[in-house]
């Protein structure tokens, strides 16, 4: 056996040992990709429900009341009072007791009556304009339904009925294209796939680089580093034999929160597992190379925690795994670019949602390589540096 | 009072020898609140729509022109040949839009012509929206080409959006990442410290020494508190220049609540720092802890009314949650105590609990010693 092999086998037994013997690290490396996953997997849900509506009825007729109950009849909606006076509704929205409130004005039905256009008022809580945003659509497209089915002469096809239940849109008269949604890859629109497929991503990178620069740096901090230089081993053995149990881990890491991904979440895998498998090995090494840099710059394992502390949530909050690259200002999406995360994310969802055809995956996979080549490349010659 | 203050300085002296950590310390929460409220918006713009119009007549044309003049959508070129489900499987577009041949033609005999839109819906929030807007651009250009006639209004609803009239998710995401900021540094650096005192076996000086546990926690945590307030200022001053802060007329109950908040971060730090006595370990547990879970639950991406029921109630032990409440309380809706008198009440109690574990961690030491 050359004396290369037989000095990095050593190393390894060595780094193994260290390894098994930290029971805290291994926790550490298993805890992301099970609990973390389903955490986030439910957490995350932009399915606005449970909208709090308070109803301010000046009016007090028949008609008010079935506006009332057109509007409010979304399943996202609850009623939680009806106030008199408007004041009220406005003291329970300050106090955040509300949502949105509606306020029917006294002269409502009269104004129908007389065949003229009844204003309601609807004042919404906008702090969170996401939420808002929907609230007012919900609203919108209820009262459109109100409209259409209320307004005498307008006419009521078979259709139109049928469409008057979902309550959502009136239907086109004849002529008016119809445009016909098909979502494809999540038919079932199933909120979680999306953001568990990024956080898978994340958490290989993210972990691989704090578990590396963990080990980098406590030779250094307990002063062994200087033991391990006097060795006849080279750094390149040494860096290697640090670094393959970290990624031996990471590997089962991969696999662990694939399949439960698929247990909880039911996340189809569509594509090529090794395709993933490859992507996930290389994430690692890039992960696993940051983590390295960031240990040769510091002297601490504060400071090396802290440092990528400093350095993953950029690259997470740009790799697109949780909100839309498109979304970004035109810089952040280019800086996106170098973000070796992104082509991970776009992998792994390429795989397991869309089974992406190999012309559309190699690029992002040569991508991939380019950069935990470089990042490996220059942790390695960063370590022998020192 | 003294033996706290002469606590708080040791801890200043070795605080200002690590430079690279003061650097960290005072850089990190300015650049990653700005990374975060930039890149953090949900509402959709610029998205790839790809284009196959086999009708090729005046009239798909318009139709299509409707489509390419909303921000929302950016027309791309479908490549010859190619099935839209291939473009859409690698990333050319988000949608794919098809008009059908004869659509012109069905469209002048009075038939509803069918329109697909393929939707990529990996990402089943932004398609549901992709779906919806496409839905009121149909709408729109049947108004506009005077086919349909507006809906006879019989109610019409007057909008008053309180708070943010514009609908800003800046605002949003902007108070929501002073909070996160507050809760991460803070947290991070009181376990450090703590827990570099147990592996470097100084945590027995501190034993040994005439400190008592409650004066050796708030000498510690003094300082970093102290530290979160220089944070606070400057991402204060960030939000009012980026994230359209306003400045709120009674800043009382924000400024209690924000030294609660942070005496909070860094009690829970120190919580982690006692009970792992291993830095790399404590900071996993503050990552847990008080970043992703704060990140996840607090309110800070989506309401806390959206999460499901099982795992809500967890985020009423999350400081964050009631610290960011009181930020948007006072400085977007500029409601005062009265509003944000109960998360206070929750966010005080909070900080107590995580102190007395302290304590009581402290305290068992010193007589295992």
């Amino acid at each position: 056996m050359p004396a290369f092999i037989r000095r990095y086998l050593a190393l390894l037994a060595k780094e193994v040992d260290q390894l098994r013997r930290n029971r805290v690290l291994l926790i550490q490396l298993m805890l992301p990709p099970t609990v973390v996953l389903v955490i986030f997997g439910y957490a995350l849900n932009p399915k606005v429900r449970d909208l709090r509506v308070g109803i301010v009825d000046e009016s007090f007729t028949t008609e008010s009341r079935e506006l009332i109950d057109a509007l409010t009849e979304n399943v996202n909606f609850d009623v939680k009072h009806v106030y008199s006076r408007v004041e009220e509704a406005e003291a329970a929205l300050k106090s955040l007791e509300l949502d949105l409130f509606l306020v029917i004005p006294a002269d409502f039905s009269r104004t129908l009556e007389r065949g003229q256009t009844a204003d309601v008022q609807v004042i919404v809580d906008a702090v969170d304009a996401n939420t808002a945003q929907i609230a007012k659509g919900y609203l919108e497209m209820a009262l459109e339904g109100y409209n259409s089915g209320n307004i005498a002469g307008a006419p009521t096809g078979a259709r139109r009925r049928l469409l008057l239940v979902n309550a959502t849109h009136p239907a086109p008269p004849p002529g008016v294209p119809d445009v016909q949604s098909a979502y494809i890859y999540n038919p079932g629109l199933v909120t979680s796939w999306h953001y568990v497929t990024g956080v898978m991503s994340i958490i290989m990178f993210i972990n691989a680089s704090l578990v590396a620069s963990a080990l980098a740096v406590k030779e250094k901090e307990t002063g062994t580093i200087e033991q391990l230089l006097m060795t006849p081993a080279q750094t390149g053995e040494m860096l290697m034999a640090k670094t393959t149990p970290v990624f031996a881990v990471m590997m089962v890491v991969l696999f662990l929160s694939l399949i439960v991904g698929m247990l909880v979440f039911g996340l189809p895998v569509r594509g090529a597992v090794w395709l993933f498998a490859l992507a996930g090995a290389l994430a690692a090494l890039a992960g696993i190379g940051i983590g390295v840099m960031v240990a040769t710059v510091s002297k601490s394992q504060q400071q090396a925690q802290l440092l990528t502390f400093f350095v993953n949530p950029p690259l997470t909050l740009l790799s697109g795994a949780t909100s839309p690259i498109e979304n970004m200002p035109d810089l952040f999406q280019k800086l996106s670019y170098i973000d070796p995360l992104r082509y991970m994310v776009t992998i792994v969802r390429g795989v397991t949602l869309k089974n992406a055809p190999w012309s559309a995956l190699w690029p992002n996979l040569l991508a991939l390589t380019i950069f935990s080549i470089i990042l490996f490349s220059i942790s390695a010659w960063r370590f022998r540096k020192q | 009072m003294k033996k706290i203050l002469a606590q708080a300085m040791k801890e200043f002296r070795l605080f200002r020898r690590d430079k690279l950590l003061i650097l960290l310390a005072v850089l990190m929460p300015i650049v990653l609140m700005l990374l975060a409220g930039i890149t953090g918006t949900l509402r959709l713009r610029n998205v790839a729509l790809l284009v196959y119009d086999y009708d090729n007549t005046p009239l798909s044309r318009s139709y299509l022109e409707t489509y390419g003049a909303s921000l929302t959508f950016r027309m791309v070129p479908s490549m010859p040949r190619e099935s839209p489900e291939r473009a859409l499987a690698s990333w050319r577009g988000r949608a794919a839009l098809i008009i059908p041949l004869n659509f012109e033609r069905d469209f002048l005999r009075g038939a509803e012509p069918t329109v697909q839109l393929m939707i990529d819906a990996t990402d089943s929030n932004a398609a549901t929206a992709l779906g919806n807007y496409a839905d009121s651009l149909n709408t729109a250009w049947a108004l506009k080409s005077g086919i349909q006639r507006p809906p006879a209004k019989g109610v019409v609803l007057e909008q008053r959006l309180w708070y943010n009239p514009g609908l800003s998710d800046r605002v949003y995401f902007g108070t929501g990442g002073l909070g996160l900021m507050l809760i991460i540094f803070p947290a991070l650096l009181g376990a450090l410290t703590t827990a570099k005192e147990y592996e470097t076996g100084t945590i027995i000086q501190a034993y040994a020494s005439s400190l008592t546990a409650v004066q050796w926690i708030l000498g510690k945590a003094l300082l970093y508190v102290l530290i979160g307030l220089v944070e606070f200022v400057l991402c204060f001053v960030l939000g009012l220049l980026v994230f359209e802060f306003r400045f709120p007329t009674d800043p009382t109950v924000l400024l209690v609540a924000t030294v609660f908040y942070l005496l909070a971060g860094v009690f829970f730090g120190m919580m982690c720092g006692n009970a792992t006595g291993n830095q790399s370990a404590a900071i996993q547990a503050v990552q847990m802890g008080s970043f992703l879970l704060s990140l996840l639950l607090s309110g800070y991406i989506f309401a806390i009314r959206n999460i499901p029921v099982q795992i809500r109630w967890l985020s009423s032990f999350l400081p964050a949650t009631h610290y960011i409440q009181i930020v948007r309380n006072s400085i977007l809706r500029d409601v005062g105590w009265r509003t944000s008198f109960m998360p206070l009440v929750l966010l005080v109690s909070l900080a107590l609990a995580f102190f007395a574990v302290n304590v009581l961690q402290m305290r068992k030491m010193q007589f295992k010693g």
